[in-house]
């Protein structure tokens, strides 16, 4: 009793959320991209390989320029750049889209061991080499506020952006120009053709705007959850991104929430551990939710279609 | 239509060799890179470590060097072959499912839970020889169905997309595979998390019992001709093939298409739940993956190269496991990190599935050919007259 308590306490303490916006951070970022590709037209499988080679690419440029900034630069570069791959070899040469991001992903994971072992010499991580994080943030006043302040302040810089990001993905998904001609190219290209649209460069848009929040989920990684970059450091991650995005629809806050729901059950996994809940099931979990809320809406999707087949009939 | 066949074909030699090219090129700049010498000196240098590097890789895994002489390299040749025996079954699941056009890519969990399954009946099963190792592989066999039928039911019911059920399918998978084998299975006088041995009877033939070489190549070589046979020349194959062409003609033509494509990838499950347990009867005795091993992704390179025909499968999976096997030892041998395999793997792939790859070429080759076609009607024309 005394030690589920403790559990419990573990569960529900300020650390624990903290813990759990950490992890949720790279999940959610990489979910925001599957949004904007998935809602396209042209699902992005390829987020897991962008990712990691954004983070090994932050890592390495830190290390030898030793700039932030230009790490940074570098990082997002690296997103745009494969994402803008994928999209030429897709969209351009009729590559299938899912075979063009499988490709991607097995260049990333053995590239960046390749890269990695020719630059250090070591093929694990790039523990050898100096390379720096990204700050965190102390928010001014909040941080003094006793509960909000540890929750709210004192993060990573990414993490913050990420949450930021809900908004500006909602924001350029739903009230743009841009978002508009995204959501109709993905619905119907054959209609958005119609009025005007170029389905081949708002998809290509599209999945550079997914690359590039991959390779900040990546940055964040490499140089804010950890310091170095170590090999497929990802660990499915861009997977999991997939699966919350299908989990939150097709609105942004709908997949902020199916990250968060990976994330916490993530960090719930470890803390669980103690209560003698292996992590396989707790980590588990979230899959199924998936799993069934697939079926779910699948399910309402063919509800809605019958009831306006009979609405037509009468 | 021939000369399009041969198209692929030539297509597909010709993105090896451009793989394989990049491939030198990339060595050979991280040799140079490293060379601090006179730029001419550096470059001879850089170039002969390539070509050292190079041979290790195309041809260790037939001949290596014993003292200067050249002999046949019999344990590198059994490692190539029993490499290539899982990842050509999971190409054969692959190849099967894809012709439907059912993007399932859960292979990897099929397999990780096939071989869970079958650990059990490896373990526990009376030691009846040749039963009980027909019995393991069954179990595998039903457990990979079972596995495959949750994105099967959802795709052909409810018409959910099998991409992502299959892929939230492999963690499930994953997960719970290696509770099952921790709570029931674990040998506790390992030190890492293995299964209890796996009883005698339940292993596989050896065809070279000192390197290990069991006869999981037959059984795939066996499986790729059988799957070849019913794709090409049954009515169920001929049904798969055209839900995957057009499922809406097939469904006007009278093909029960949610049955098919229900059917299709329970079936990639059953060949893919088994392609695990073959490799970890035949070699290894017991279940010993704290992870998914990756076959179920090379499954999806070896039917992408085998432009999804079970017949070409051996051969894809065969080449794979040649250049993974040959980087192996060459990153024994040389610098060069082995992971090279995997860009010139992702190249292949890009270039073999990018239709418009070449298209130009193939457009000559089809008018040329209709032109052909014209003239013999033509011809048969004037003969009538």
């Amino acid at each position: 009793m005394n030690q589920m308590n403790n559990t419990l306490n573990g569960i529900f303490s300020w650390d624990f959320i903290s813990a759990g916006i950490r992890v949720t951070t790279p999940v959610l970022l990489a979910a925001l991209g599957a949004l904007v590709a998935d809602l396209a037209g042209t699902p992005n499988i390829a987020l897991e390989g962008i990712m990691l080679f954004s983070a090994f690419v932050g890592v390495i440029t830190s290390a030898f320029t030793g700039s932030l900034f230009i790490a940074f630069i570098a990082g997002i570069l690296t997103g745009a750049v494969m994402a803008a791959i994928l999209a030429y070899f897709s969209l351009k040469l009729k590559t299938d889209i899912i075979m063009a991001a499988i490709a991607i992903n097995i260049f990333s994971s053995g590239g960046t061991i390749f890269a990695l072992s020719v630059l250090t010499g070591d093929k694990g991580s790039s523990a050898s080499l100096k390379s720096y994080v990204f700050p965190s943030v102390t928010i001014p006043i909040i941080d003094k506020i006793p509960v909000l302040g540890d929750i709210l302040s004192g993060h990573h810089i990414i993490t913050y952006i990420a949450f930021i990001m809900i908004f500006v993905v909602h924001y350029i998904l739903y009230k743009t120009p841009l978002g508009l001609r995204i959501r109709s190219v993905g619905e119907s290209p054959k209609a958005a053709k119609s009025v005007g649209i170029s389905v081949m460069k708002t998809q290509f848009t599209a999945l550079i705007i997914s690359g590039v929040l991959a390779s900040l989920g990546g940055l964040f990684l490499s140089m804010g959850y950890v310091s170095w970059f170590a090999k497929d450091m990802t660990a499915g991650r861009g997977f999991i991104a997939l699966a919350a995005q299908a989990l939150g629809g097709s609105s942004a806050y709908g997949v902020a929430l199916g990250s968060v729901l990976f994330g916490f059950s993530e960090a719930a996994s470890y803390s669980l551990q103690f209560m003698n809940i292996p992590y396989e099931i707790t980590q588990s979990i979230p899959f199924l939710i998936t799993v069934a809320a697939l079926a779910f809406y699948a399910w309402k999707k063919i509800n809605y279609i019958k009831k306006i087949k009979n609405n037509i009939r009468k | 239509m021939k000369n399009a066949k041969k198209f692929e074909i030539y297509r597909t030699v010709f993105a090896v060799f451009i793989a394989l090219l990049l491939g030198y090129i990339i060595i050979f700049m991280t040799n140079f890179s490293k060379e601090n010498t006179d730029f001419l000196i550096g470059l001879k240098n850089a170039f002969d470590k390539t070509n050292t590097a190079f041979r290790y890789f195309l041809t260790s895994p037939l001949i290596i060097e014993r003292k200067g002489i050249p002999e046949f390299n019999i344990r590198g040749f059994i490692q190539w072959i029993n490499e290539s025996v899982p990842i050509i079954i999971t190409g054969i699941a692959v190849s099967v499912v894809f012709t439907a056009k059912q993007f399932n890519i859960g292979a990897e969990g099929q397999l990780f839970i096939g071989a869970v399954a079958a650990s059990f009946t490896a373990v526990y099963f009376p030691g009846i020889p040749v039963i009980h190792s027909v019995m393991v592989i069954l179990t595998a066999a039903l457990s990979g169905a079972v596995w495959a039928s949750v994105p099967a039911v959802m795709k052909s019911k409810l018409n959910a997309s099998e991409l992502v059920t299959s892929l939230m399918m492999n963690y499930v998978a994953v997960f719970t595979g290696l509770f099952i084998i921790k709570t029931f299975l674990r040998d506790p006088s390992a030190g890492q998390l293995v299964s209890l041995p796996y009883a005698e009877t339940a292993g596989l033939w050896f065809l070279n019992s000192r390197f290990k070489w069991h006869i999981g190549i037959i059984i795939a070589i066996f499986m790729a001709i059988l799957f070849w046979f019913i794709m090409k020349k049954t009515t169920w194959g001929y049904s798969v093939r055209v839900v995957g062409n057009n499922e809406k003609f097939a469904g006007y033509s009278g093909i029960n298409t949610s049955k098919t494509i229900f059917n299709v990838q329970v079936v990639s499950g059953a060949i893919a739940g088994t392609a695990g347990i073959i490799e970890l009867m035949g070699y290894h005795g017991r279940f010993l993956w704290l992870n998914g091993p990756g076959y179920g992704w090379d499954g999806i390179i070896i039917a992408t190269l085998a432009g999804n025909n079970p017949i070409f499968v051996p051969f894809a999976g065969l080449f794979l496991s040649y250049i993974r096997v040959g980087a192996k030892t060459m990153g024994r041998y040389t610098d060069t990190p082995p992971e090279i395999v995997s860009i010139l793997q992702a190249v292949i792939i890009l270039l073999v599935t990018a239709e418009a790859f070449l298209a130009k070429i193939k457009e000559k080759s089809v008018i040329k050919e209709a032109g052909k076609f014209g003239k013999n009607i033509e011809k048969a024309g004037e003969s009538n007259e």
